[in-house]
This record gives structure tokens, sequence and C-alpha cells, in this order.
């Protein structure tokens, strides 16, 4: 497995907003292997997501380096990477086109970068969207089906273009807590599946730890790793490893590093305020 | 066949029937009592299981092997030809409202294990049972819409009070909303308020001769007038001069409509999807909005020599900026989010504008065609009273000025009506071109 090889070299990053500098980022330094499953763990604001967006394309850095399988993503010379099908972003709060039916949105990737024709692009997707237990949805709606399901859609449509990475943005955090245990067991399922690798924030450590093989825990504006966290418990998981001794001591051990960050978070809240 | 089912055997029946849809989150104690009506039975391959028209007395659950379920043409399934396997259920026609027919014809293509239930007792069962009953009623009828994609007026299951909503056709819909509207208590309040309102005008008018009313044409000499074959006033229902004017007005507001849908959409579009277009334009744009429509009358009256474009002109104009303005609103209304997935997906700039911008803006679109169609026919009726020959706001005009005031009102009312129409025609436009966001609102509604 050399795909999806993902290194972040002493990015930085600082907001400018009415000219009074803000520094998201500082010096971040992380290598993310291929086929892990990275978590990004820290308070909501601590600028992980703009380190997301960096790695994406959506958003500029200030300096540093992204290089994915040895291609510079983003360096000094060119600040802003190119959003591209081989990392793909899963969104918040979802974003598959509401106006698509779900096969639609499905086979929107390929069948814009016109690698595939549509009816083939079609078979694909039915094929894949039957593999993850989603055949009865093809023809509705994404407003007309549980957003469980709907974050479970866009996870095919990324996949569906065969990506290195896929980028995930805090997404069952909309999620009740029940149908984001749910949600964890079939992202990990996908995941065996496919073996893509994996970039994941969150704020939520258990979430992290159950999921991840390796967690970072980043600090508080600016972001940058704090601590990083190898979560031993073998793969593949299933929703049992949350009752695991082994799973309470890792929390144990990370809980007051967290902890402390989501405090300085609060009160430069309070300061700002 | 027939025969009680052992321990062992009732144990699987229950296994199977937890992995159907319909059963699948039913209690322990439901399941043992349905497994214990449950009869099994096989068949070879080949093996004709029912006819579509046979009578429809057993329900099916698929054990093991592998049937096919066709359904009759008349049904108008949107996929026709189903393969059924483990916990596969069908034969559910009896459960449905009005039907005690096979609506498929189905065969075994493997040999194929099943367990028979008999409709009759499994609905006395699930009666014993109301809550969990309902629920499992619930989803046969969700099941049969979506995977056996039935259209929704026929998947009604038989003692449910309120048919689903989610897999429904336009037509389906359309009925289903106006089903649900005469039931609810609106229609009848509209006609209370009507009554209310022309009794008003009937009294004031012609019994309680209020002053100010006093003047006014009366309810009953409006309706006579109207009415009559040969009215005292030259104009009414019989007369094909009345169509002349409506007909007149209309292709005017077309004209100016169409005109204004022609060149508003695609400015607005640029606005929002163009920064420095908007730089440059918004600004004029801005300033020349807020002109009431009345104000350029003379100017257009100036610069085209017929009268005829001249009111064309009016009522594009003020459609024009009422468009425009809603779309370039709905683009800028567009989460970033979609932009985004779009370009992750590998979207060029084209095709993020073609496949999520333009549907992305179509609801404030269609919203400012509302908005559009209404001034449209406000800034025509302004330009026929200045201008112009037949239309209604002519008539309404000259009616004043030759004192036939019962006239004025045939010929307000008639804007009325036909103002009504033209935007419930936009609105089904809009509702055929968004079948999405009709199906999101109905199920809002549910």
């Amino acid at each position: 497995m050399t795909r999806g090889h993902i290194v972040i070299e002493d990015v930085v990053k600082v907001y400018d907003p009415q000219g009074a500098a803000v520094m998201a980022v500082d010096h971040c330094t992380l290598a993310i292997e291929p086929g892990e499953i990275c978590m990004i763990v820290g308070p909501s604001g601590c600028g992980k997501t703009t380190l997301l967006n960096a790695v994406a394309g959506f958003h500029e850095i200030t300096s540093g380096r992204i290089i994915m399988d040895g291609e510079v993503l983003c360096s000094p010379e060119k600040p802003r990477s190119t959003p591209g099908p081989d990392r793909i972003v899963v969104f918040q709060n979802g974003a598959l086109f509401p106006w698509k039916t779900n096969l639609d949105n499905v086979i929107f990737g390929p069948v814009m970068q016109g690698k595939l024709a549509r009816k083939e692009a079609i078979d694909k997707g039915r094929a894949m969207l039957a593999d993850a237990g989603l055949s009865g949805v093809e023809h509705n709606y994404p407003g007309e089906v549980s957003s469980g399901m709907r974050r479970r859609v866009e996870i095919v449509r990324a996949l569906m273009n065969d990506p290195k990475a896929l980028l995930l943005d805090e997404p069952y955090r909309a999620l009740d807590s029940l149908t984001k245990s749910v949600m964890h067991e079939a992202l990990l399922e996908i995941y065996y599946k496919n073996k893509v690798t994996i970039f994941f924030i969150t704020h939520d450590l258990e979430e992290a730890i159950f999921l991840g093989h390796r967690v970072a825990i980043m600090t508080t504006r600016p972001c940058k790793p704090k601590k990083i966290l190898n979560v031993d418990i073998p793969h593949p998981r299933d929703y049992s490893a949350l009752t695991s001794k082994r799973f309470r001591e890792l929390i144990e051990e990370t809980n007051d590093a967290v902890h402390e960050e989501a405090w300085k978070a609060f009160q430069a809240g309070e300061k700002e305020g | 066949m027939d025969a009680a089912l052992r321990l062992g055997a009732a144990d699987e029946a229950i296994a199977v029937l937890r992995e159907t849809t319909p059963f699948g989150d039913a209690s322990e104690a439901l399941l043992a009592r349905i497994a214990g009506i449950a009869r099994r039975a096989r068949y070879a391959a080949g093996a004709r299981i029912y006819s579509a028209d046979d009578a429809a007395d057993d329900i099916f659950v698929v054990l093991s092997g592998r049937a096919e379920h066709v359904f009759k043409p008349e049904v108008g399934a949107r996929e026709a030809l189903r393969r059924v396997t483990r916990g596969g259920v069908f034969g559910w026609a009896g459960l449905l409202l009005g039907q005690t027919q096979r609506l498929a014809t189905v065969t075994a293509i493997e040999p194929t294990e099943v367990l028979r239930i008999d409709t009759e007792a499994l609905v006395g069962l699930l009666e014993s049972e109301p809550l969990e009953g309902g629920h499992v009623m619930e989803r046969f009828a969700s099941m049969i819409q979506r995977e056996f994609t039935l259209p929704a007026l026929l998947a009604q299951v038989r003692r449910l009070s309120g048919p689903l909503t989610e897999e429904m056709s336009s037509l389906s819909l359309t009925l289903y909303r106006l089903s649900l509207w005469l039931r609810s208590p609106r229609p009848y309040l509209m006609l209370v308020g009507f009554a209310l309102f022309l009794g008003f005008w009937y009294l004031a008018v012609e019994v309680w001769k209020l002053p100010r009313f006093r003047e006014m044409p009366g309810l009953t000499n409006v309706v006579r007038e109207w009415l009559s074959p040969s009215p005292t006033y030259g104009l009414s229902l019989y007369i094909a001069e009345y169509y002349q004017h409506i007909a007149m007005s209309v292709w005017r507001v077309a004209q100016g409509f169409f005109l204004a849908t022609v060149l508003g959409v695609p400015v607005g579009l640029l606005l929002g999807w163009s920064r420095s277009f908007k730089e440059y334009v918004f600004p004029v744009f801005e300033t020349l909005r807020p002109i009431p429509i009345l104000a350029w009358v003379p100017l257009a009256i100036v610069m085209f020599i017929a009268t005829e474009s001249a009111v064309v002109y009016l009522a594009f104009l003020a459609s024009f900026f009422a468009t425009a303005l809603n779309t370039m609103l709905g683009v800028e209304s567009i989460d970033e989010s979609y932009v985004r997935a779009a370009n992750c997906l590998g979207a060029d700039r084209w095709q993020v504008f073609r496949h999520v911008i333009i549907p992305g803006a179509l609801p404030f679109i269609f919203t400012g065609l509302q908005i559009s169609i209404g001034v449209s026919w406000f800034s025509l009726v302004a330009a026929e009273m200045v201008s112009g020959q037949y239309g209604l706001g002519y008539v309404i005009w000259t009616s004043y000025v030759m004192v036939r005031y019962p006239t004025i009102v045939i010929g307000m009312v008639t804007l009325g009506i036909v103002g009504y129409v033209t935007s419930a025609l936009v609105r089904i436009a809009g509702d055929y071109l968004m079948e999405w966001r009709v199906r999101e609102l109905a199920l809002a509604e549910r």
C-alpha cells in the first residue's frame, strides 16, 4: 500500500481579518501513513478544519508544504492546492446535492471527469450502493432518507472516484449517539473493503480512539499536534472494542490532554468576548 | 407441508422474519406468534408460486432460494421485475386497501423454500397488538413503495389512516395534497371568507347604502351585467370583445414576462456567479430598480413609436428586475459546501455552474418568477390605462371615462382571476422542475 501518503510539513496559516493577524495553524508537522486512519482531535474552533481545508485545497497556506505521494500539493510558491478527486472531503453537514437522486449523486464524480459513460457509471454506482446496503434508496432524493443514510451515500459518492484519501470533517457531529455508533461500524466496514487513507477530524475523543490507528491531539488556536497516540487495539474492530479494558486505558491516558485544550479554548473564548 | 412447526423450525422462522423489512424490529414475542401461524412450503425451480389476479390469500417470506416477482403492467410499478431472496417478502397485495387479487406473478427460479402466512390471520394478530401492529403495517407500506416501487396511491395499507409519502409520483402527490386540502378546514374557511366579503359588498352598497359605498356598483348589478347576453354597457361573458381584451392583455404579459425571464435569469446568474460582473452592473441595477414603473411611461412612449411595444416594454421592465434580483440572491444562497464538493469530485467551472449553481438557485428563481408575473400584470395595467387600445387596463379606464361603473368591476375581477391563473401556472412549472423540493416539503408536512 503506497497510496495516500500525506505529509504536512511545517505548515503555518495566518488569517488576517481587519489587519489583526490570527494564527490558526502554527508550524504543524504531521505524516499520515498510506492506508491509515488518522484522527485529529481538538476542541471546536481550534484550527483543525483549517488544516483539512489546506489539504483539500479550499484555503491557502501561509508557509510550509503539503505533499501527497511525492506530489507537492501546496508550498510557498503555490499556496493553494487544487481540489481534486484524489482526496475527497466529506462535509460536516453533508453535501449531497439535494436536487439529484442518491444514484445521480453517486455517479457525479466519474461522469463529470469523463472517466465513465453515464451508463457504466450507473452500473458501478448501483453495485457500490448495493455493497453498502443502500440499494433501496437509489431513486430517492437525499432529503427523503435519514441523515445516517445520507452520510453513507456521501462516502460511497467519494469512493466511486477511487480516491487516495478521504478527508472527513466531523461528519457525524450532527447525528444522535445511537446513529453515530452505527455509522462508525459502517465506516470501518467500508474501510476494510477499500483501505483508503482516512484523515478524520473530530472533537470526540471516544470516536477518535474507536476508529483510528493513530490519534493526533491538537493544541487549541494556533493548532499543532500536542500528543500523538498509537491505538494498539487490533483492527478489524467492532462495537465490543468500546467496552474493552485497553480502550478505557487509552481514554484515561489522553483525556487530560484533551480536557486541558478544551479549557484553554474556553478561556480564550472568554477573553475575546 | 401444513404440519405445525417443530421447535427448531420455529427458531429458524423467527430468524428469517427478523431479516425482513416489515418484521425487522418487531419484538421477540410478536415474531414467535407470527412464526406460530406460518406454514412452510417448497417450490421446485421453475414452479409458479402464484399468478397475477389469483386471490390474494397468503403472504410469503423467502427462507432460501430465489424467486422472480413480476408486476402486471397496469400496476404502474417503476420497476416491474424484482428478484426476491432470503428475507424477501412478497404476496402482500391482500394488505392493500381494496385489493383482493394478486398484483404480480411469482416464479421460483431456484428450488425455493418459503414461509406462508395467512393474511387475515396476520392482520388479526397485528390488531391484537395495535401499537406494534401499526408499526409493522407502516413498514409494510414503506417496503411496498420503496423496494417494490409501487405508486403511493396503490401502496396504501389497510386500516392505516395516512398514506405514506416517501416515494410518490408527481400526479399521486398532487392528488394526495388535494385530498388533504379537502379534508382540512382550509377550503371551507376560504368559502366563508368569500361569503363574508361578498355579503359585506352587497349589504354596504345595496341594502344599507352607506356613505362612500352608495355610489359604487352593487354586487347584483355587476353579476347581472357580467352574465347578461345583452349587457347594458356592452361587456359581458357573452360578448366576443370581452375575450379580445383578455387575450390582448395576456399576450402582452406573456411577451413581457417571457423577455424578462429570458434576460433576467442569465443576468441574475451572472450577478451571483461573477464578482467582477456584479461590480460593474449591480450599482446601475440598484439605481434603476426602485424607479416606479409609471415614471418610465413617457420615455417608453418616446422610445417606442408604436404604443404596442411601449406597453410590452413596461410589462417587461418591472418583471426583469424582480427576476434578476431573486436569481442573484438564489446563487448567493447556495451553501459553499456544494461547490466545494463538486470541485472535489472533479467538476470544472462550467460543470459547477450547470450542475450546482443553476439547480441550487432554482427555488429562488421561481420565487422571483412568481413575483415577476405579478408585477408584470401590475405595470401592464398601468401602461394600458395611459396608452394602448384593448386590454383589461384599457377597459377599466375607458369605463371610468364613459361612466360604466359595473364594467370597471368586471374588468377588475377578470384581472384578479387571470392573474391568479398565470401565477398558478408558474408555480406548477416550478413544482415540475423541482420534484426534489416538492418531495422534501411533502415529507416535512407529514
